[in-house]
């Protein structure tokens, strides 16, 4: 009898070899242990057997029914696994290229507008947004630069040649529409409808009548600051700006004011930088942005008592720190968005 | 504005500082040096002066000469020359084998046409000492063979050309800027004296008297006479300073005005008196439509508000901007009369806007040339004339209008400074700053011990008349360089972010990481690009008054042109690309008006380059403008698109949504031939939306969390046949709002959707099949098949022969 069962054994174990399917398996199981099977057989022929033989030949049975279920289970298991592997095909060369999901990827403008924000909010100002197209009043008359002053001349301006009432821009009587030289007219909208203290930043995008060139673009980006309060001095206006480019560039950059000329604020300056890691450029002092006091005229204008408040504006060119900061050599560049030149930004900055 | 630095050693001493140092000093005062030029003959060893012995034909070359030339080392050379206008002896420069001429030009021995030349023979402009390059220079003065030709020319000089901020028309001239200089390098400025007094006489050829009409617009007028002129050349010192700062040498009359104008700041003008019609000089407004013909020969018609110079017959000069030919100095002018004004800046300003206009005279006058500062330019100016034309001044002098008063006192306390500027410089410092400048300074103190400066402001300071323009003259002399480091003092306030910069991020952020690349384009677009994309209204709206190119002429009605131009450049680049975006504004019709929009765009280019394993489609476009308008506060559904035709679509491919309050949106597939006009073969969905900033709320409000249900959905599809026009948003809305109803007490609708639209086989003619998914589930128990079968039978019976509507069994 035990020839018998270890013969059945055997002949499972070969059958079960070359088995691939789940549905083969089964039916070759069925052959030995279903209810008609080799094996099932067997182990009713126990029954015929005398009854002192029939407790050894039960154990017997035992031991090879323990042996044919693990055969079952390990080419259950096997195929299992096969037919899951079957889904997903052969191993992979995991160095084959292709076939991702291209990243999206922010300009590299966004990224510096973003980061230069970040920086500035961690010192308490928050985004102000006003209109590209703008009136005579915000972007000059309110900002002391009377139709009649020679200021004028420094911004060549564009004009809409279609005076038609802009349903969302508001005038004061027929002046002329614009599109803004600066951001600076975000300053002023801000304060005809708010009161101090006031620390605002305003991105935005101003035009200029100028022939593009490898510096200048027809429109470009700019970020005002205002900072209104009881006061403030010429030395916050300092402090604050090192912050800003000590952020930007890192702890070795400094600044250098130079006396200059904004018709809104008094005193004026131009900011020089220089940084020791921007390279070449990095050990002469470079033009980077405009900055004053609040001139007393435009608080005036807009109804603050230039006694009471005192406050400091700049503004910078978010194209001009870019170039800078990243060491793109033509503006145009930044308007042309030839792919490559955004996915090589695209989330390179700090923020 | 070019400033030389030899003139402005007459009126200050700036010996021993390097170019350097005084551009930084200019610098540091405010002037920013844009440029600095050599001027003059540069240090030029073995350039010689040298003798032509001899000279005869090149024989190699018709236009070449072959001197025999002396420069008194006892060698005779011989030198190839081109130029043929000197004669044997005349003495001319050499430049010897080893001089290194100005633009590196190195000077040696070679062949030039197989004759040796050992030598050159210099024009003034090889020397870089004028332009005339017609000929060599000769040297009639016959200097001494051998002698260094750097002997014979003054040192070259060194010219600024320092740009001048509108605030400081006192600036603009030799002595405002040595005045600065002064200040800045603590060193004192020597005023040239003026010296010049008429003699008295009576005569019909002296302008009598001036008269008038306009005090406003001219508030003082100063002339006089000057007679027995000799118009010559100007002597070398005066050209050599003229052509420094690039004016071009007219005669000894002209020059003279020049000078004392680019000396002191103060335009002069001078008429010949032989010119003048009747004795008497009238300053007035000008007659509608009286024609002048000015020095630069262009007839000119003025207006009623421009103010001229006349003669009792006609306008001589357009005052303040630049004469007319009629009364201009020439050759044989005898007697001048001399014009020294203050006009209002803001007349001339006008006039010279009006007129395109713009001169040395006008530039000055427009920024305000100081009040009081006509007399001392005309009594320079004569004591030059004096000196060069031999000129006889005549009294006695012609004035029309009191010299302004323009001295004023500020007020004003170095503790206020201190706190305006946020740190410390002495009184005693403060003071002597404002002193350098020329302010006169008087300090009080009161009862209790607070000092107060009384400053007296110069008349030439126009731009100095409150307590804070002169903070700005303390720094300056101060050193704004040494503004002390600080620390930040942040202050906060409650006000936040305003919506559209906050939109702008979450657009960018939606959108980038669903795999667009973020790009930014012009505003201003072509005409044609503006009339094809401008949605509603007229693009004339767009129109700029003064645009600079055709492709920049109009404001841009939506983005997407620019991200097609995009794709484009990008195909032609061979870079694959398929999702672009741009946020940006946008100028669109709204409510009858032209209004700025906030406006979110993007393209999908199809099938190219699109690797994000899906196939795009309408709904994926559609979808995009929902999840914008979403962000934007407009929480919309696919069932509120209409379909859209447009010349920017293509026909049947595009839906839109407009709601009343301003905001737009549209998706589709853009125009094919458009697309190909772009050289973009294959569909490009696109979309955009666009809404009115003030619709953004300041503070999007925060969601309620709405509870779900725990419990699993029963889902039933049903299939409808209807019209073939009918949109299947209709459809589904139908059924939502019948499933919601019959459902809502024992079953509680989810959802409806439609998955699958059928026309053909076993669909009626005209008609469409139109399959869609209903999702029941209940929010406290898990639904029983009995129960939603009876409510879905509902529904079927409810909706079959609802009009135009039946249940497909």
């Amino acid at each position: 009898m035990e020839e018998q069962l270890k013969q059945i054994v055997a002949s499972a174990q070969t059958a079960l070899e070359s088995v691939t399917s789940l549905a083969d398996f089964e039916q070759v199981k069925a052959r030995f242990s279903g209810p008609n099977g080799q094996f099932t057989a067997l182990s009713k022929g126990l029954a015929q057997l005398p009854v002192e033989e029939r407790p050894s030949a039960g154990k017997l049975i035992n031991v090879y029914k323990q042996q044919l279920q693990q055969l079952w289970q390990a080419a259950h298991e096997r195929l299992e696994a096969e037919a899951l592997a079957r889904q997903v095909g052969p191993p992979v060369d995991v160095t084959l290229p292709g076939g991702r999901v291209p990243a999206g990827s922010r300009h590299l403008l966004t990224q510096v507008r973003e980061e230069i924000v970040g920086v500035l909010r961690k010192i308490g100002f928050v985004v102000a947004d006003g209109p590209e197209v703008e009136t005579e009043y915000t972007c000059f008359d309110a900002l002391n630069t009377p139709a009649e002053h020679p200021a004028r001349d420094l911004q060549d301006t564009y004009y809409l040649a279609c005076q038609d009432e802009f349903g969302n821009v508001s005038r004061r009587g027929q002046e002329r529409y614009l599109l803004r030289t600066h951001t600076s007219s975000v300053q002023i909208r801000t304060m005809l409808k708010e009161h101090p203290p006031i620390r605002i930043i305003a991105p935005g995008r101003c035009f200029r009548r100028d022939t593009a060139d490898a510096t200048h673009s027809a429109n470009f980006h700019q970020i005002e600051a205002l900072y209104v309060d009881k006061g403030v001095t010429v030395r916050d206006l300092k402090a604050d700006l090192d912050y800003l480019f000590r952020s930007l560039l890192g702890a070795d950059a400094v600044t250098r004011f130079r006396p200059h000329y904004f018709s809104y604020t008094e005193p004026s300056f131009e900011v020089d930088l220089k940084a020791r890691h921007l390279g070449k450029v990095g050990s002469e002092w470079m033009e980077i942005m405009g900055c004053g006091m609040v001139d007393p005229a435009v608080f005036e204008e807009v109804g603050y008592d230039p006694e009471v408040w005192s406050g400091y504006a700049f503004g910078l060119g978010i194209e001009r720190i870019a170039m800078t900061l990243y060491g793109v050599d033509d503006i145009r560049y930044l308007y042309q968005n030839d792919i490559r030149l955004l996915r090589q930004f695209g989330g390179a900055g700090p923020c | 504005m070019k400033i030389s630095l030899e003139w402005l050693q007459s009126y200050v001493d700036l010996q021993e500082l390097t170019i350097e140092e005084i551009s930084h000093g200019l610098t540091m005062v405010g002037f920013e040096v844009e440029g600095i030029e050599r001027f003059g003959l540069p240090t030029l060893p073995h350039v010689v002066v040298g003798e032509v012995l001899a000279y005869g034909q090149h024989p190699n070359a018709d236009r070449l000469s072959l001197c025999d030339v002396d420069v008194g080392d006892g060698v005779i050379r011989k030198i190839v020359c081109g130029a043929k206008n000197f004669r044997q002896n005349d003495r001319v420069i050499v430049a010897l084998p080893g001089a290194v001429l100005p633009g590196d030009f190195k000077i040696k021995e070679s062949k030039l046409r197989g004759v040796l030349s050992q030598g050159m023979l210099c024009s003034e402009r090889e020397l870089g000492i004028g332009d005339d390059h017609a000929g060599i220079a000769i040297l009639h003065e016959r200097p001494a063979v051998g002698t260094p030709v750097n002997t014979l020319y003054p040192e070259p000089d060194t010219i600024f050309d320092i740009e001048i901020t509108p605030n400081r028309p006192d600036a603009l001239s030799h002595i405002g800027i040595a005045r600065e200089l002064g200040a800045w390098f603590k060193r004192p400025l020597r005023y040239p004296e003026v010296k010049a007094s008429p003699v008295e006489r009576v005569g019909d050829d002296l302008v009598r008297s001036v008269r008038c009409e306009s005090p406003d617009a001219c508030p003082h007028y100063r002339g006089y006479n000057l007679q027995r002129i000799d118009i010559d050349e100007s002597p070398a010192w005066l050209k050599r300073r003229l052509t420094a700062i690039g004016l071009r040498p007219i005669n000894n009359m002209v020059d003279v005005t020049n000078y004392v104008l680019h000396e002191t700041g103060q335009p002069l003008h001078a008429f010949d008196v032989a010119k003048i019609r009747g004795r008497e000089i009238v300053i007035r407004q000008a007659r509608d439509g009286e024609q002048i013909t000015t020095l630069d020969d262009k007839s000119r018609a003025l207006r009623g508000e421009d103010l001229v110079i006349a003669d009792e017959e006609r306008a001589l000069v357009v005052a303040g901007v630049m004469g007319s030919v009629d009364a201009e100095v020439d050759a044989s002018t005898r007697a001048v009369f001399l014009e020294s004004a203050f006009f209002a800046p803001v007349g001339i300003r006008r006039t010279s806007k009006f007129l395109g206009l713009s001169t040395d005279s006008s530039y000055r006058f427009e920024r305000g040339v100081d009040p009081c500062g006509a007399e001392y330019a005309a009594l320079r100016c004569i004591d030059l004339m004096q000196e060069l034309t031999g000129a006889v001044w005549v009294g006695p002098v012609l004035v029309a209008g009191e010299v302004p008063l323009a001295r004023r006192e500020i007020q004003i306390q170095p503790d206020w400074i201190r706190r305006r500027i946020g740190f410390e410089i002495e009184d005693a410092v403060l003071k002597a700053s404002l002193e350098r400048l020329e302010m006169e300074v008087r300090t009080e103190e009161d009862t209790d011990g607070a000092v107060s400066f009384w400053v007296g402001i110069p008349s030439f300071r126009g731009d100095l008349y409150r307590p804070v323009d002169l903070v700005e003259e303390v720094i300056r002399l101060y050193g704004s360089d040494r503004i002390p480091e600080g620390e930040v003092r942040a202050r906060v306030t409650l006000r936040e972010d305003d919506p559209v910069p906050v939109l702008q991020r979450k657009a960018t952020a939606l959108l980038v990481g669903k795999g667009f690349n973020e790009t930014l384009h012009y505003s201003l677009r072509e005409e044609q690009e503006a009339a094809l994309w401008v949605d509603n209204g007229e693009s004339r709206q767009l129109a700029l008054a003064n645009p600079l190119a055709s492709d920049a002429s109009h404001l841009r009605p939506n983005l997407i042109p620019g991200l097609l131009e995009c794709l484009k450049l990008n195909r032609a680049r061979h870079n694959e690309v398929s999702r672009l975006f741009e946020c940006g504004r946008i100028f669109r019709e709204h409510d009858g008006k032209i209004h700025e929009f906030f406006s979110v765009a993007f393209v999908v280019a199809v099938g190219n380059g699109d690797k994000t394993g899906t196939n795009p489609d309408f709904p994926l476009a559609a979808g995009l403008v929902l999840d914008l308008l979403k962000l934007s506060g407009q929480t919309l559904g696919h069932r509120d698109f209409k379909a859209l035709e447009r010349a920017v679509w293509q026909s049947g491919q595009a839906g839109m949504i407009a709601l009343p309050q301003g905001v737009y949106a549209q998706a589709g597939t853009v125009d094919l031939a458009l697309s190909r006009r772009y050289d973009l073969e294959g569909p490009v969905l696109a979309g955009f939306m666009a809404i009115l900033p003030e619709l953004l709320a300041a503070q999007s409000e925060r969601p309620t969390f709405r509870p779900f249900s725990l419990f699993p959905p029963a889902i039933r599809d049903l299939a409808l046949l209807v019209d073939r026009e009918v949109p299947s948003g209709v459809v589904e809305t139908e059924v939502e709002t019948v499933a919601k109803q019959l459902s809502a007490e024992h079953a509680q609708l989810e959802s409806v959707k439609v998955f699958d639209i059928y026309e053909g086989e076993g669909v009626p003619q005209g008609s469409k099949s139109v399959a869609l998914e209903l999702v029941f589930r209940h929010m406290e128990s898990t639904l029983s098949d009995k129960v939603v079968n009876q409510v879905f039978q509902e529904i079927l019976s409810a909706l079959d022969g609802r009009p135009g509507m039946a249940v497909r069994r």
